[in-house]
């Protein structure tokens, strides 16, 4: 286990050297001058001779493989370097706005496992019934309505209609509960339908037939054979989700004011912010290869067969 | 027992969130000064990350927290106003400044020629826009007075003193200018998250006159929409940068909102390639842009200009021709042009079709199509081309017909930087092949020339010409718009530059 886990990470590696390389590569011929963006922020125009001069104080006249190996350089030393934008550093940019994403993205994960979880094993137990029918509509519904309409009308329901909310949310609880509920809904509709189809094909199976036909009660077949073999792809859909969550929601943070790590990304992508835009790309890697590593784990754990 | 469990996780977490919610109720706006403090809640489009004035564009959220002064100020007319300073005096490319006696940083600590020489010293080092300074030679005469000289005669240095960038700072208080800092403005930081919230509190020992709230705080909200949703809960007391959308929803409360909107700064316009379009053309396109029509569409966003800058500035004083459909369509028949079948009109069996460059912001793209539409009612095709990058592709080759841009063209109260941006000889937006010698000369004077009457008249000169020769389309002026609950009073709503918002005399009646 241990080799195998070293292996996963040593993988790192090329992930990481392959991503910053394709990223720098991909910025360095996107249109778009970081130097020109960082000096007119505002609309005001600037001369020629003081645009030169922030490239270069900037480092952007190198040529490109020096500008890339100037930073890899760097964050072989553990420096992510400084904005472009605001001189700031990048770790403190990123690992603040990665708290905010941490904790929004797993109330969001939380909140959509507890409703979907039960929710997708009873339709998927009611299959046909009109629970099945109406709960598979909603979750049409659900999967239909962008994040951002949600948070928009979850924001005028809660906190203009009902006053239950403020609108300028906090970074506590209280802030927490629309971000992480706009988040959530959209995935618990498709997490629903997911388990259902999960779910289903275990019942459907010949090994469900003879557990009945040995007079197996459907509570003990649920829970311990269907349950237990739905699982490995349960992990899996919420293994990608939750990738997916941890790089952050820029809409939605936008909306709710939230700091976290997906409009830090969309402002630093603007503004042409390599360092930034670089830092946060090895910390994506690192969280996709952790948790795909964790999800192999869990399959290990599940089903030992497939160890070898 | 486990659908027990399930159930009782999912309650016990529903519930948890709902509490959350409900118990911080009723902090808003309206019930606020119960506490008897006048604490104005504001909205800003913007977050710091460090408040050191001197670096990039940092100076205008200081001065619009209230937190920091220069020493000069622009006023509603776009004047140049003293505000540490007391008055200046030039002399060739000399200019004597003596400061006010009274004026003090928020410590106690006299704001001195030395301080304030620093200051300038600092900003030139931060920021490449004021990177002169630092090579300016400064003289101390007294505690209060210095010269600046500059390599040239320089006639807008008080216009780039009256900058933000340029706000005066106790430099040797101010340890670490990215959170801790000691300024003059009518306001201190009280608490700070960069990226985020910031709060300010009365500075109790400013030094012009008494400042009227007991603080404020602004709030980072990117999208316009939760500013008009905290408005109308009464989270927040105003904002600038209103949608026309919610224009509309506040206008239908007045009992509740005042909503301010002046034309400001921000100028859409258009530039007629004259290497590629003749004469005729241009003149026939700019007689069939309606820019009034044009300000209707955009829905109170915008006011139509006929030139670059605000027509009530003395540097404003230009005119167009008014929209003349006929006269359009009589030049291009005049040279030769005639309406085929499908209504375009063709010379040589070539349809007249022209490009129009643009990048999707600013309602650029909303223009874009607008003056596509405008333009086929007279016969000319147009195609749009739309580019992420405008600076780096259609600006810098000049392969258009016609190229949308927006800029600030009013940068600070003068002329000359937009006319010098875009109608100089080799300016980086003359790419449209606008080349005139006599007006290069007017350029030239204008750049060195101080007296501020003679200054409007060239400029409107300037300008005039540019118009007349059809290289140039100006089309609007992006509005200031501003909305305030009924008893907010003084955020400089009236004020076209956007840099300047909570002052001594912002109040909650």
């Amino acid at each position: 286990m241990k080799h195998y886990i070293t292996k996963r990470l040593l993988l790192l590696i090329p992930i990481i050297l392959g991503l910053t390389f394709l990223t720098f590569a991909l910025l360095y011929i996107t249109p778009g001058d970081p130097a020109k963006k960082k000096l007119s922020a505002q609309g005001i125009a600037v001369t020629n001779e003081v645009l030169e001069k922030t490239r270069q104080e900037m480092g952007l006249n190198q040529p490109f493989m020096k500008q890339y190996l100037d930073w890899f350089g760097k964050f072989l030393k553990g420096d992510l370097g400084n904005s472009f934008k605001d001189g700031t550093s990048v770790a403190d940019k990123l690992s603040k706005g990665m708290r905010y994403t941490f904790i929004l993205s797993f109330s969001a994960f939380f909140l959509a496992i507890t409703i979907s979880i039960p929710l997708g094993i009873y339709t998927a137990v009611k299959q046909n019934r009109f629970v099945d029918y109406f709960i598979r509509f909603l979750c049409f519904i659900g999967n239909a309505v962008p994040n951002f309409l949600l948070a928009v009308l979850f924001i005028y329901f809660f906190c203009i209609y009902i006053k239950v909310f403020p609108v300028v949310a906090k970074g506590n609880m209280q802030g927490l509960f629309l971000p992480a509920l706009s988040l959530a809904l959209p995935l618990v509709s498709r997490f629903i339908r997911q388990i259902r189809a999960a779910v289903l094909e275990q019942l459907n199976a010949e090994y469900i037939t003879g557990a009945r036909a040995r007079g197996n009660r459907e509570t003990y077949i649920l829970f311990r054979d269907v349950l237990h073999n739905a699982l490995i792809s349960i992990i899996s859909i919420f293994g990608f989700s939750i990738g997916t969550l941890l790089g952050g929601s820029v809409v939605i943070e936008s909306i709710f004011m939230w700091p976290g790590v997906g409009k830090l990304m969309m402002d630093s992508i603007n503004a042409r912010d390599y360092p930034v835009i670089q830092g946060f790309v090895i910390i994506s890697a690192m969280i996709y290869v952790v948790v795909n590593l964790l999800i192999d784990l869990c399959y290990q754990l599940i089903d030992p067969r497939g160890e070898e | 027992m486990k659908k027990k469990l399930f159930g009782i996780l999912s309650i016990v977490t529903l519930t948890i969130f709902a509490f959350s919610g409900c118990k911080n109720r009723g902090t808003t706006a309206e019930n606020r000064n119960e506490t008897g403090k006048k604490i104005l809640k504001c909205s800003e489009s913007f977050a710091l990350e460090t408040l050191n004035p001197h670096q990039d564009y940092q100076g205008w959220y200081t001065s619009i927290y209230g937190l920091t002064e220069a020493l000069f100020i622009m006023n509603d007319q776009s004047s140049v106003e003293p505000m540490l300073a007391e008055s200046a005096k030039a002399d060739g490319n000399i200019w004597t400044i003596k400061l006010k006696e009274a004026a003090s940083f928020s410590n106690g600590n006299t704001v001195t020629s030395d301080m304030v020489i620093r200051n300038l010293q600092n900003a030139g080092k931060t920021n490449s826009r004021f990177a002169y300074l630092k090579d300016c030679s400064y003289q101390i005469l007294d505690d209060k007075t210095f010269t600046i000289e500059t390599s040239e005669v320089y006639p807008t240095l008080l216009n780039d003193l009256a900058s933000p960038e340029l706000a005066i700072v106790d430099l040797d208080n101010s340890k670490d200018m990215g959170s801790q800092l000691v300024a003059t403005g009518p306001f201190v930081v009280s608490s700070f998250e960069p990226g985020g919230t910031i709060k300010v509190k009365r500075n109790s020992s400013y030094w012009n006159g008494e400042v009227k709230l007991d603080g404020a705080e602004f709030y980072y909200m990117p999208e316009p929409d939760t500013s008009l949703m905290a408005m109308q809960n009464g989270e927040i007391d105003c904002y600038t940068g209103v949608t026309a959308d919610a224009a509309e929803i506040f206008k239908n409360d007045p009992d509740t909102y005042k909503l301010v909107s002046i034309p400001a700064t921000r100028l859409q316009f258009y530039i007629l390639n004259k290497n590629r379009l003749d004469d005729s053309v241009r003149k026939a396109i700019n007689l069939t842009i309606d820019t009034k029509a044009i300000e209707t569409y955009l829905n109170g966003t915008v006011t139509s200009t006929d030139g670059p800058f605000d027509s009530s500035a003395p540097y404003g004083k230009v005119t167009k021709e008014p929209v003349d459909i006929e006269a359009a369509k009589a030049l291009l028949e005049k040279d030769g042009y005639s309406l085929n079948a499908d209504g375009y009109y063709e010379k040589d069996g070539q349809v007249l079709t022209i490009n129009i460059a643009y990048y999707a912001a600013r309602s650029l793209d909303t223009l874009a199509t607008l003056m596509q539409e405008q333009l086929k009612t007279i016969g000319i095709k147009g195609t749009l081309t739309c580019e992420v990058d405008p600076d780096e592709t259609y600006i810098a080759t000049g392969d258009f017909d016609i190229a949308l841009y927006c800029m600030i063209a009013d940068k600070a109260g003068d002329p000359y930087y937009f006319i010098s941006c875009t109608l100089a000889k080799g300016a980086p937006y003359n790419c449209g092949g606008f080349s005139n010698e006599k007006t290069q000369k007017l350029i030239d004077e204008l750049k060195v020339t101080s007296n501020n009457d003679r200054r409007a008249e060239l400029a409107n000169e300037i300008v005039q010409t540019a118009i007349d020769e059809d290289a140039f389309g100006y089309v609007a002026l992006f509005n200031k718009t501003t909305v305030m609950r009924n008893n907010v009073v003084n955020v400089f709503e009236n004020c076209p530059f956007d840099f300047y918002f909570l002052n001594a005399n912002t109040d909650m009646n």
